[in-house]
């Protein structure tokens, strides 16, 4: 009796070999270990085939040339199988080594990545003895990271409406995970927080019509999270109490320009694209901080802050 | 964990063993079976398979070639098809880079090192600019302080610090034994033994806000997890950045649906759903500015309901929001 390790093997040496599709009883003619023809082979050939999609390896379906009614064919384009070597040095499979053990990814498993690309190596004495972190995944991800890398255009529900977007870049930062593109629906770059996407991501199949305009962002800190939104762009103007400023100025980054006032307070100048993440963070401050414009939304937090403290507005 | 490997599982290493074996030939069974995590045994196992593969009719020319030499030296032939290894999936690409981008964005990384020279050709390979398809950031924090707390925690020294507490909106000097440091929801944490507090304490590393090493060494030592030194188990190892004690004082909130998050975000117990998605959760109070800005934040969308150790608490919010307010009539 043949292995079914064994017959898996054979089952993908004849699809890479060969460069027409072949049909299910031709594989079944050329591999060995199935039943004779009939239900249990389809059965066996099902699972085998469902057993190398799992593995990641690609199928492709074709009819059959010269064959009517049309007859499904099945074949493994060597360029849609094999790994384009990365040339990667000794260190440098090692550095990926002990980079996968210290930032590790939870559920997707890497093992087998670092199998592929050589094993594991030596790394010179380096040992990771816990893991510095664990980023958390979502179901969003891997999807978006597949468009990302095939230049697809992706659709998804997000507050309460159906979005195409031109996917361009994926960040985690405080804990979350972010895309960046284009939304067709707005006419313009958005970002999105991966968790609040509803349902499926899907691949439309449509090629991406909106490149990123330039160069990525240089500097790796993160945005902060008022620049992560999808309200309309406004500047707003903070005045912060000396007392509080060094954890501003942490918080707020370099996209935020400072007027030093002579007590030592500062007025940072901040664009802003989520206004309740900026309420929050300037909430934060508590009574050391004032929002000085807009005045709509000083306004609106005045309202806000009386709703809190219970009094009706006008109350003074 | 130690079953039996499936038929798929034992393919996915046969598939990069190959390739490896093809690419360097001569090496011994040992020094594959430990580059791939297996025991000799178990590649050997494989190798037994491997050689019953090939193309129809079969044939001895058509099937793989795999020779052990007396030396125990592995060669494999006859595998063109085989050559290479499988694709990565996007899910193990996405790993790599996220693990590898991740770790660079610790300050004081090598921006040129071999990490960032491999990140760079797996990008390239896998057909993405890695700085455009994927961004992850730890957290903030200073290089030189990450760099001298881990210090500490290695020799096992104390370090004094002037830290700010967000949760009480103060500030002190403490002496601290550094025993470890990680990064957890976008921030970096130390978790240390802290001498004022004579116990555990776990710190935000970004409100440090100056930091001494004091060069001597502590009587508090790290302790390993399970007695074991670093086996690498869970990522906080048993540390909660948030740990609740007996005697905190606890509120009880009314939560509308918007504000819903609010249980899974900091430790709670929900007493009460109602049909229309609100509920009543109970709430550990560490800090009295904690619960104020956490009150000012949800507005409407919360109401405390109950209190145990907090006589005021039903005014907190009010009191708070109307210390802010003054700013704003006379500005």
């Amino acid at each position: 009796m043949v292995n079914k390790l064994e017959r898996l093997l054979n089952l993908t040496a004849v699809l890479l070999a060969t460069r027409r599709p072949l049909s299910a009883e031709d594989l079944r003619d050329r591999v060995e270990g199935y039943p004779p023809p009939g239900a249990a082979f389809h059965r066996a050939f099902e699972r085998d085939k469902d057993d190398l999609r799992v593995m990641g390896i690609p199928i492709r379906v074709e009819r059959v040339p010269a064959t009517d009614p049309p007859v499904d064919g099945y074949r493994i384009d060597p360029s849609d199988y094999y790994l384009p070597d990365p040339g990667l040095e000794a260190d440098e499979l090692a550095a990926l080594h002990l980079a996968s053990m210290a930032v590790r990814v939870d559920g997707l498993a890497d093992q087998e990545a670092l199998w592929k690309l050589g094993g594991v190596v030596d790394t010179g004495g380096a040992v990771v003895e816990q893991a510095v972190t664990s980023i958390p995944i979502d179901p969003a991800l891997v999807p978006l990271f597949q468009a990302i890398v095939d230049h697809r255009q992706v659709t998804f529900d997000y507050r309460g409406e159906a979005r195409t977007v031109d996917p361009w870049r994926l960040r985690f930062q405080r804990g979350r995970w972010y895309l960046t593109g284009f939304d067709h629906l707005r006419g313009d770059e958005r970002n999105y927080r991966l968790d609040r996407i509803d349902g499926p991501v899907e691949l439309t199949g449509g090629p991406v019509t909106h490149l990123r305009p330039g160069a990525a962002p240089t500097g790796s800190g993160p945005q902060p999270a008022w620049e992560l939104g999808d309200d309309e762009p406004v500047t707003a103007r903070l005045l912060v109490d000396a007392v509080a400023v060094a954890g501003a100025r942490r918080q707020l980054g370099a996209t935020a320009a400072e007027e030093p006032r002579p007590d030592g307070s500062v007025v940072f100048t901040v664009p802003v694209v989520n206004v309740e993440a900026f309420r929050t963070f300037l909430l934060g401050f508590l009574h050391r901080a004032e929002l000085l414009e807009p005045e709509a939304w000083r306004r609106d937090l005045v309202a806000w802050l009386e709703a809190v403290a219970g009094g009706a507005p006008g109350h003074g | 964990m130690a079953s039996r490997p499936t038929a798929p599982d034992r393919m996915r290493r046969v598939l990069a063993v190959i390739p490896w074996i093809v690419a360097n030939p001569g090496q011994p069974v040992r020094t594959v079976a430990a580059r791939f995590g297996l025991t000799e045994r178990e590649l050997l196992d494989d190798l037994n398979v491997v050689y019953l593969v090939g193309l129809p009719p079969y044939s001895p020319d058509a099937l793989i070639d795999v020779d052990i030499d007396d030396e125990g030296g592995v060669t494999i032939r006859l595998a063109d098809f085989f050559s290479r290894p499988l694709r990565l999936t996007p899910a193990q690409g996405l790993a790599l880079l996220a693990s590898s981008d991740g770790l660079l964005s610790v300050p004081g990384s090598e921006p040129d090192g071999a990490l960032a020279r491999a990140l760079q050709k797996l990008g390239a390979s896998l057909g993405v600019g890695p700085d455009d398809a994927l961004d992850v950031h730890l957290g903030d924090a200073e290089a030189r302080v990450l760099d001298q707390l881990r210090r500490a925690a290695a020799e096992g020294a104390e370090v004094d610090i002037t830290y700010y507490s967000y949760g009480r909106d103060e500030r002190g000097a403490r002496t601290v034994t550094p025993w470890r440091v990680f990064a957890e929801a976008g921030a970096w944490y130390l978790h240390a033994w802290c001498s004022q507090a004579g116990d555990e304490r776990v710190f935000r590393v970004d409100r440090i806000e100056h930091l001494d090493p004091r060069g001597t060494p502590s009587d508090h030592p790290a302790p390993g997890p399970d007695g074991h030194e670093g086996d690498g188990g869970g990522v906080a190892a048993g540390v909660t950045v948030f740990q609740p004690r007996h005697d905190d004082p606890r509120v009880r909130l009314r939560l509308s649906p918007d504000a819903a998050w609010v249980v899974d975000a900091y430790p709670a117990e929900v007493l009460e759903r109602s049909g229309d998605g609100h509920l009543v959760a109970e709430l550990v109070v560490t800090a009295i500015p904690w619960l104020e800005r956490l009150l000012l934040r949800l507005g409407p969308e919360a109401e405390v309901v109950g209190h145990q150790g907090l006589p005021d608490a039903g005014e907190l919010a009010a009191r708070a929001a109307d210390r802010i307010l003054q700013r704003y009539r006379l500005g």
